[in-house]
C-alpha cells in the first residue's frame, strides 16, 4: 500500500461526524479533568475507557486520545491559577505562570500555555507520523530475543527515572511482573495463584487493575485528608497574550517541542522532565534571564511546550513497537486490546488503516485543542467551582459501572477495590504505580519473548545476544542502570554535604 | 514516617514476601507437570525469578535505609486528625466490603447510590442535598447508559427491577 493509500484509508475511517465529535468531546473532557486539581490526565483517560467499549475502534481510541491530549493542557489551568498542577507535568509551569497570576496578568499566562501547547502538540503529533511508520518497518526485524531485550530496556528505564528511587521502581515493577503471573500458564496451561477460582484463570483484569490503581487510592486519599484540595482561584485579569508575545518566544517553544518529541519517544521518561529541561534550556538561552521565575511568559511558553512535545511523541514507542511510554499510553494500549487490536509493527502492516486514521484524528485534535482550550480558559472558574466531595463519589460510581462493564463480572470491582488499597499502600510508601501498571501489561510479553527464545535456541542463553539489535538493548540497559545509579549517589552525597554545612 | 524508615520498612517487607513466595506461595499455588525436562521452560522457573529479583530488591532496600541518615522530614502530609483519617479510612474499606455483598442482592443501581451516599458522608461532603440527589442521579444515568447504549448487562438485584 502506497502512502496515498494508506491517508485515503485513515481518512476513510475517521471522514465521518461521529469520529470527529468524539474527538472534540474527549479533548473536552481531557481539558476539564485535566483542569480539576487533584483529578488528573491519567484519571480522566481511565475513566473515560469503559465508555469507549461500545464505540467502533477508531472512535473509542480518538475519544481516549482527545483525553490524553486536552488533560495535558488543562493541567497548565490550575497550574496558573491555583497553583496546584493538575498534572505532573505542569509542575514547572507553576514557576512563571503562578506569579504572572499573582500580578493580574493569569489571562496571559493561559493564552500563552494554549498556543504553545498547541504548537508543540502539532510538531510532536508530525513527528509521530514521520518516525513510527519508520520504527515499525525496523522493528519488523525483531524475533524474540530482540522483543525480550526491548522489554528489559523498557522496564529497566521506566522503574528508574518514574519516582525519586530506583530501588523503589524496580520494586513496583517486580510486583507488576508477579501479578501478571496470575492465570493459566502460558505454554503448559497449568494454574498460577489462581487458588482454584475460574475467574482468576485468565489473568487479572488490566482495566480493573488499572482504575483500582490510579482512581481508587485518590478516593482514599481524599477520605484521609478530605481538606488537602482547598485552594484559592486567581481571576483571569485584564491583559491577553499577543502574537508579539508568542512570536517572542517561538524559538523556545520550537526547541521545547523538540526535547519533548526526544524525551517522550524514549518509553518511561514521561513529560515532567521534558518540561523542566526545556524550561531550564529557555531559561539559559533567553535575554529575560533574570526574569524567570518571577513571572516571564517564555518561561510558561517553554515548560508548556516542553510537557505538550511529549504527547505524540509517546504514541511512537506505543505504535511502533508496542510498549508504552508511560501510564497513560498503557491505558490507551488497554483500549487497543479491548477492541482486539495489538499495537506494534504489525499494526503497520494489517491495520494501516487506522494508524494512518490515528494520525489524521491526532493533527486534527492540535485544532480541536485550540478552540476548546479557549473556552476552558474562560469557563475555568466553574470546573474550579465543582465541590471535590461530591466529585469522588462519582469516581467511586463511574469506577464500579467501567469496571464491571469489561467483562460484565462483579468479581472484576472486587479486583479493582483491592487494587485501590495497593495503590494507596504505594502512594502512602512512595512506590511509583507506572512501573507497577506498564510492568503488569508487558509482564506477558516478557516472560513469553524470554520461553520462546529458549525454546527456538534449545536452551542456548546465547540467543538472547544473537545480533546487534539485542547487543544496543543490553548497552543501553547497562547504561541507563550506571546513570541512574550514579545519580542516585550522587544526589545523596549532595544531600549529605548540604548537611554538613547547614 | 522519614525516607529512611521507609526504605527500611519496604526492605523488610520485599524479604518478607520473597521468602513467602518461595518457601510457600510458589511450591503450594503454581502447579507444574511433573514431565518438565527443562527447569527454564517449567511454569515454576518466571515465579522463582521474579521471587528472587523481590528479595535482591529488598536487601538492596534494606542496605541504602541502613546507610542513609536520619533525618525528622516526614515524607507523608499529616492529617488534621489522625485518629478521625483512620476511621474514614476504615469507613470506606467498609463501603467497598458491603458494596461487594450487595451488588448481586440488590443490584448495581440501588448498591451506587448507597456506596455514593456513604462516600459523600465519608469525606464529610459540605453539601448534603446536593449529594443526595448526585447518589440518585449519576448511578440512574450510568445504567441508561450502559444498559441501553452499551448493552451491558447490568446487575438487576433480587428487588426492584429497573427497565
Amino acid at each position: 500500500m502506497s502512502f496515498i493509500d494508506s491517508l485515503l484509508a485513515g481518512l476513510a475511517l475517521v471522514g465521518n461526524i461521529e469520529a470527529f465529535l468524539a474527538l472534540g468531546a474527549g479533548v473536552a473532557i481531557g481539558v476539564i479533568g485535566g483542569a480539576i486539581p487533584g483529578m488528573s490526565a491519567t484519571m480522566a483517560v481511565a475513566l473515560t475507557l469503559p465508555f469507549t467499549f461500545a464505540m467502533q475502534p477508531i472512535t473509542g481510541i480518538l475519544l481516549l486520545l482527545g483525553v490524553y491530549k486536552g488533560g495535558i493542557f488543562g493541567g497548565s489551568i490550575p497550574a496558573i491559577l491555583i497553583k496546584t498542577p493538575g498534572t505532573p507535568a505542569s509542575s514547572a509551569t507553576i514557576l512563571d505562570g503562578y506569579p504572572m497570576a499573582e500580578r493580574g496578568e493569569a489571562g496571559r499566562a493561559l493564552g500563552m500555555a494554549l498556543w504553545a501547547s498547541c504548537t508543540a502538540d502539532l510538531i510532536s503529533n508530525l513527528a509521530l507520523i514521520v518516525f513510527a511508520g519508520w520504527l515499525a518497518s525496523f522493528a519488523l526485524n525483531f524475533g524474540p530475543p530482540e522483543f525480550f531485550t526491548l522489554i528489559l530496556f523498557s522496564l529497566t528505564i521506566i522503574a528508574g527515572v518514574s519516582g525519586d528511587s530506583l530501588l523503589r521502581g524496580a520494586l513496583s515493577a517486580v510486583l507488576g511482573l508477579l501479578l501478571a503471573t496470575i492465570g493459566l500458564d502460558l505454554v503448559y496451561g497449568t494454574n498460577r495463584f489462581t487458588f482454584g477460582s475460574p475467574d482468576m484463570m485468565g489473568g487479572l483484569n488490566f482495566i480493573a487493575v488499572l482504575i483500582g490503581l490510579f482512581a481508587i487510592p485518590e478516593i482514599l486519599a481524599m477520605a484521609w485528608n478530605p481538606t488537602a484540595h482547598l485552594g484559592k482561584t486567581r481571576s483571569l485579569g485584564n491583559k491577553w497574550v499577543t502574537f508579539a508575545d508568542y512570536r517572542r518566544c517561538f524559538r523556545s517553544i520550537v526547541r521545547g517541542s523538540m526535547i519533548g518529541v526526544f524525551l517522550g519517544s524514549i518509553p518511561g521518561i514521561g513529560a515532567a522532565p521534558s518540561a523542566f529541561l526545556s524550561y531550564s534550556e529557555a531559561r539559559r538561552k533567553s535575554k529575560n534571564k533574570a526574569n524567570f521565575g518571577k513571572g516571564e511568559v517564555e518561561g510558561v511558553a517553554a515548560s508548556e511546550a516542553g510537557n505538550n512535545g511529549v504527547a505524540g511523541a509517546t504514541l511512537i514507542p506505543l505504535l511502533a513497537l508496542g510498549v508504552p511510554g508511560d501510564v497513560i499510553t498503557a491505558i490507551i494500549i488497554g483500549a487497543f486490546m479491548v477492541h482486539g487490536l495489538q499495537p506494534g509493527p504489525m499494526m503497520f502492516v494489517l491495520n494501516v488503516d487506522i494508524i494512518y486514521g490515528l494520525f489524521i484524528g491526532l493533527i486534527v485534535s492540535s485544532i480541536f485543542l485550540f478552540f476548546i482550550g479557549t473556552a476552558a480558559i474562560r469557563g475555568f472558574k466553574y470546573v474550579a467551582d465543582i465541590p471535590k466531595r461530591l466529585l469522588i463519589p462519582s469516581v467511586l460510581v463511574l469506577c464500579i459501572y467501567g469496571v464491571f462493564a469489561v467483562n460484565n463480572n462483579i468479581f472484576d470491582v472486587g479486583v479493582m477495590f483491592a487494587m485501590g488499597w495497593v495503590g494507596y499502600f504505594m502512594m502512602r510508601y512512595h512506590i511509583p504505580a507506572a512501573p507497577f501498571l506498564i510492568a503488569f501489561i508487558l509482564g506477558p510479553l516478557l516472560e513469553d519473548n524470554f520461553r520462546q527464545s529458549m525454546l527456538m535456541s534449545g536452551n542456548d542463553w546465547m540467543v538472547l545476544f544473537r545480533g546487534p539489535i539485542t547487543w544496543f538493548f543490553w548497552t543501553v540497559t547497562i547504561i541507563t542502570v550506571v546513570a541512574i545509579i550514579r545519580a542516585g549517589y550522587r544526589a545523596a552525597r549532595n544531600i549529605g554535604a548540604n548537611r554538613l554545612k547547614g | 514516617m522519614t525516607n529512611r524508615s521507609v526504605q527500611l520498612q519496604l526492605g523488610l517487607g520485599a524479604c518478607i514476601a520473597s521468602l513467602f513466595l518461595i518457601f510457600v506461595a510458589i511450591p503450594g499455588w503454581v502447579a507444574s507437570p511433573t514431565n518438565v525436562r527443562n527447569i527454564i521452560l517449567s511454569p515454576l522457573f518466571w515465579p522463582y525469578v521474579l521471587a528472587g529479583l523481590t528479595g535482591l530488591t529488598g536487601l538492596g532496600l534494606l542496605a541504602v535505609g541502613w546507610f542513609t541518615e536520619e533525618d525528622d522530614v516526614p515524607l507523608n502530609d499529616a492529617a488534621d486528625k489522625p485518629h478521625t483519617a483512620w476511621l474514614r479510612l476504615f469507613g470506606l474499606a467498609a463501603i467497598m466490603v458491603v458494596t461487594m455483598l450487595l451488588l448481586p442482592r440488590i443490584g448495581m443501581v440501588w448498591t451506587s447510590m448507597l456506596a455514593f451516599v456513604a462516600t459523600a458522608f465519608t469525606v464529610r461532603t459540605r453539601h448534603p442535598i446536593a449529594a443526595v440527589i448526585c447518589a440518585i442521579v449519576i448511578p440512574l444515568v450510568l445504567y441508561a447508559f450502559f444498559a441501553h447504549v452499551a448493552g451491558v448487562a447490568i446487575p438487576q438485584g433480587h428487588f426492584v427491577r429497573l427497565p
